[in-house]
């Protein structure tokens, strides 16, 4: 498994963001759904290695992020969009992902390849030399991606990546988690359920903390079938029924 | 997420006509575009790649917020500004702001509140420790030229041109301190700024003058000592703990 956690737990102060979670994953694209407030941030930023978990246990990519050595040495293989992606509004949309590159230890003699790959994979190929300032949202989104991706990561965290994208954008997107969750495990937290019902091959609910729910799409849908839980589309059903439950 | 329809110019330029069979466009495109797109660092950066065996340090260095150019031109200025009091009037002025200048480009060096990016640097492989020491000791030791060379230009004793050193050692120890504990550069540099308004009015006040805390020995291993405890924060602050995962 790429990502092993068991019991995993975080607290801000009183606040338990996260409550015990226990969660394997492999190769392919891992949706986190849940209401605001569920706790699938604080999740991603601890397996991110961004923040430490106030108890219990994570193994990422078969090591330990709470040793300096295989913290690095994950983090190599790591990329992650974080839901508010800073950036430096000098920089151009190579500059960042060369940034990002080179903070991720890409050996020198590949990091110019690997900068202009991901630009290209992400659609950015045009505005490549285009300060970051003058970009819509969307596109920095997807320069987000692109420095995540630039390393040809084989643990991808993705926290509400499809913000600010356009429809058109959103349906390339899937295609390009699809692509990379074929290598790679990809884990996607967002409130779109569409999103996860297009390009995941298993979903995780989370709320108040704890995740209520884990299997396939079709499971979930499954969930909200013959009920009378509030949705537009049969993901949205099961998504309430699985909540509804969870609050009852 | 590339459509025919987002292709640029460059691109499309790039693309004159039908390619032999055996030709991969794509991957010959990427190829171009590395080498057109190619960034080429400055000789500084170049240098501290050297130093510091690590391009990826070497870059996040050269974007520290507190070593860019207008935030040296102001230091600079700020220290000249004080060479030419400290000729008019006798009193060491130089001495007095050097160390309150530095501790604001210490606080201002690193952390969340000023590194737009500092999210996505607490994941990547180059350590934020490293990055922070790096920053902080590049920042310190512009400062600390700068003011020897405005101390020395200003022609005040020698004991007054090194006695600020150790003080703005603790000060910015303590503005490195404060910001990385409330991860506030603003923070940070208030505490710094404040703490050395004290020791100069507090100095003031046991001896009647305004340069006493630049003057007086018997300051500088307290002054050492202080900045050793800041600096143990830090690395307290800065640490993962052990056994968390």
């Amino acid at each position: 498994m790429n990502v092993a956690t068991t019991d995993l737990t975080r607290r801000f102060g009183r606040n338990v963001a996260v409550a015990g979670v226990t969660l394997d994953a492999g190769p392919g694209v891992f949706g986190l759904l849940g209401p605001n407030g569920a706790g699938k941030t604080s999740l991603l930023r601890m397996l991110a290695t961004v923040i430490p978990p106030s108890s219990g246990r994570i193994r990422l990519l078969g090591r330990d992020p709470g040793v300096y050595g295989q913290r690095r040495q994950i983090r190599r293989r790591l990329g992650y969009v974080p839901q508010n992606l800073g950036f430096y509004p000098g920089f151009t949309v190579v500059e960042f992902v060369e940034y990002f590159a080179l903070l991720k230890e890409l050996p020198a003699a590949e990091v110019h390849r690997a900068v202009a790959v991901a630009v290209e994979r992400v659609g950015l190929g045009d505005k490549a030399t285009a300060k970051l300032r003058t970009l819509s949202g969307g596109m920095l989104r997807r320069v987000g991606i692109a420095q995540a991706i630039v390393n040809e990561p084989e643990l991808l965290l993705l926290d509400e990546p499809t913000a600010g994208l356009d429809p058109a954008q959103r349906v390339a997107f899937r295609a390009l988690l699809r692509d990379l969750g074929q290598q790679a495990t990809v884990i996607v937290s967002t409130h779109l359920v569409e999103d996860v019902g297009a390009a995941c091959t298993q979903v995780a609910l989370m709320d108040q903390g704890k995740i209520v729910f884990h299997g396939t799409p079709d499971e979930l849908v499954a969930r909200g079938a013959g009920t009378t839980a509030a949705g537009d589309a049969p993901l949205e059903r099961g998504y309430s029924a699985v909540l509804a439950e969870a609050g009852s | 997420m590339t459509s025919d329809h987002e292709v640029g110019p460059d691109r499309a330029s790039a693309r004159p006509g039908p390619a032999p069979r055996d030709v991969d466009l794509d991957r010959v495109w990427v190829g171009v575009a590395a080498e057109v797109w190619r960034r080429r660092p400055g000789p500084v950066e170049r240098l501290a790649g050297r130093l510091l065996r690590s391009p990826g340090l070497a870059r996040a260095l050269v974007t520290t917020p507190s070593l860019l150019l207008a935030w040296v031109v102001a230091t600079a200025v700020v220290l000249l500004a004080g060479a030419l009091a400290t000729l008019g009037t006798g009193t060491p002025y130089v001495a007095l702001v050097a160390p309150a200048v530095a501790a604001a480009g210490i606080a201002y060096a690193y952390g969340p509140g000023v590194d737009p990016a500092w999210e996505l640097s607490c994941s990547v492989a180059v350590s934020d420790r490293m990055v922070l020491l790096v920053r902080a000791l590049t920042v310190f030791g512009l400062n600390a030229a700068f003011g020897l060379a405005a101390s020395a230009a200003s022609g005040v004793a020698t004991a007054v041109t090194l006695g600020w050193l150790l003080p703005m050692t603790a000060v910015c120890a303590l503005a490195l301190a404060t910001a990385t504990v409330a991860r506030s550069a603003n923070v940070g540099v208030a505490a710094g700024v404040a703490s050395w308004l004290i020791a100069i009015l507090a100095g003031q006040a046991a001896t009647g003058r305004i340069s006493a805390a630049v003057t007086t020995s018997a300051l500088w291993l307290p002054c050492l000592a202080f900045a050793g405890c800041c600096a143990a924060i830090v690395l307290y602050t800065t640490r993962i703990p052990k056994g968390s995962s």
